[in-house]
């Protein structure tokens, strides 16, 4: 099983939804700075360029790397691939050494202050909603249907089908860290 | 641009240059011993295990979850974990010869301090060679701890560890002529920092040049956020006058005459710099910046 996320660029209106919706089911919708990153505490971190043609934004979140290297660089094993190719925490492990943040290309992982725990996509409300069978929360909330969630490996789910029908892309795929958060940038 | 904030560069800056400092010092004691120059060996195996500790403390303030380390450890150590990430993770590498360095200097130390009859054991020759080369490692280590970080380009380079392993091995030499009195040891030392100062600058020169002409766009802002950027005037005054050009000419002089108060001056000025240049660099990583 390898379980990916997927962004469709030209679906997404940009309402923020996702984002709210991640700082309310795992966050308890604080509204405590994220000091790493700024902003709201969430996993999902937004990015607007303003460029003068076109201005876009870019969502980025954990990629669930196949190779990760937030993973490898961990000196306990506190990050780890499980069996469903997520890339996950366990606390009890963690020294809060921050290699894992230094080592992620996408800067993808923020420290909760509190608890000193890096925190990252997925969180303990949307790992409990996959093992009840449901969606992870931003990807339910998206009006747009931008989001997409499943198993790479199973040909009929919603990600397979819509990877093979877009145009999609992988961030910093030169980094060899094989992503698993794709993005659809056109048909 | 933005700086990274993850690492505190006074954290781990300081960190970085305990380790070198007691990871090459051992060599140094080692190598003392072996050829039996039995000068300020006490002194030098404080300083050694002075520098393990302090530099424990420093790496152990940057941590996020200080409480939660000794039962994290224990816990990966019991589950496996931690053995089989020994080939993994630098880090866990790091933990492991630290732990080993401290031992091994402790027992020094207390040799020299209190407990002469361990002398039987720490003059042993396998537990010179051990010392030496658990030393090398800690120093190797240090420098690899950051080039192996994928997140910050400018740190990806093979320069770091060789960087670190010549500025290490200056600050041993620094600590030395600090504590040896002996002219000709003196005069050794001095021939052995220019060398190595020499060297020390063409690695420092390659680490910056490079990423301007040929590194991803962080690195590339990294480089000349050193040279040209906000941090330029701390590299400059700091990393460059202080660490390496003056002593450097104060090298040149020593070699026509030795002077104890210059060859201190040179000294304390290599230690200085190199402190500055393992914070410099924590301080310039930069994230690669993300866009489709």
């Amino acid at each position: 099983m390898r379980l990916a996320h997927l962004w469709d660029q030209s679906k997404c209106i940009g309402c923020g939804a996702c984002v709210a919706a991640c700082n309310a089911a795992n966050y308890e919708s604080t509204d405590a700075p994220n000091p790493t990153w700024g902003g709201l505490r969430t996993n999902i971190l937004r990015i607007t360029f303003d460029l003068e043609a076109k201005p876009y934004l870019l969502l980025v979140q954990c990629q669930h790397c196949e190779n990760a290297p937030c993973v490898s660089v961990c000196p306990t094993g506190a990050s780890y691939v499980d069996g469903d190719g997520l890339v996950k925490i366990k606390p009890e492990l963690c020294i809060g050494c921050k290699y894992c943040m230094t080592a992620c290309p996408y800067g993808m992982r923020w420290l909760e202050p509190e608890t000193g725990l890096p925190r990252k996509c997925m969180s303990e409300e949307c790992l409990d909603r996959l093992k009840a069978g449901l969606q992870p929360v931003c990807v339910t909330v998206c009006p747009a249907s931008a989001r997409a969630f499943g198993d790479l490996d199973d040909p009929g789910s919603e990600v397979s089908k819509r990877l093979r029908g877009g145009r999609v892309i992988r961030l910093l795929a030169n980094k060899g860290t094989r992503p698993k958060y794709f993005v659809v940038v056109g048909r | 641009m933005m700086f990274q904030e993850i690492w505190d560069p006074w954290l781990i800056g300081p960190f970085l240059w305990f380790a070198g400092i007691a990871g090459m010092g051992s060599v140094a004691y080692s190598l003392l011993r072996l050829f039996k120059i039995e000068e300020k060996l006490k002194e030098l195996s404080l300083v050694i295990f002075a520098s393990v500790v302090l530099g424990l403390v420093f790496v152990i303030a940057d941590l996020s979850r200080p409480a939660n380390m000794p039962a994290a450890i224990l816990s990966s150590l019991a589950q496996g974990i931690f053995i089989a990430k020994l080939t993994e993770s630098w880090m866990t590498l790091g933990i492991t010869l630290l732990f080993l360095l401290l031992i091994l200097s402790f027992l020094l130390t207390l040799r020299h301090a209190a407990v002469p009859a361990l002398a039987k054991l720490t003059d042993a020759k396998w537990y010179l060679v051990l010392l030496a080369l658990i030393g090398f490692l800690v120093t190797v280590y240090s420098g690899f701890l950051i080039s192996s970080a994928p997140g910050i380009p400018f740190w990806n380079t093979a320069l770091i560890p060789v960087l670190w392993v010549l500025s290490a091995s200056i600050c041993a030499i620094a600590v030395l002529k600090i504590l040896v009195h002996s002219e000709h040891v003196s005069r050794f030392l001095t021939r052995a920092g220019l060398g190595l100062d020499i060297g020390e600058l063409l690695a420092l020169v390659a680490l910056l040049n490079v990423p301007l002409y040929a590194g991803p766009e962080a690195a590339r802002a990294s480089a000349a956020a050193l040279l040209v950027g906000p941090l330029a005037p701390a590299f400059w005054l700091g990393v460059v006058l202080v660490g390496v050009l003056a002593p450097m000419a104060l090298g040149f002089l020593l070699m026509r005459k030795e002077d104890r108060k210059l060859g201190v001056a040179a000294a304390s000025l290599y230690l200085v710099g190199a402190l500055l240049l393992r914070v410099l660099v924590i301080q310039a990583g930069i994230f690669e910046p993300l866009h489709l």
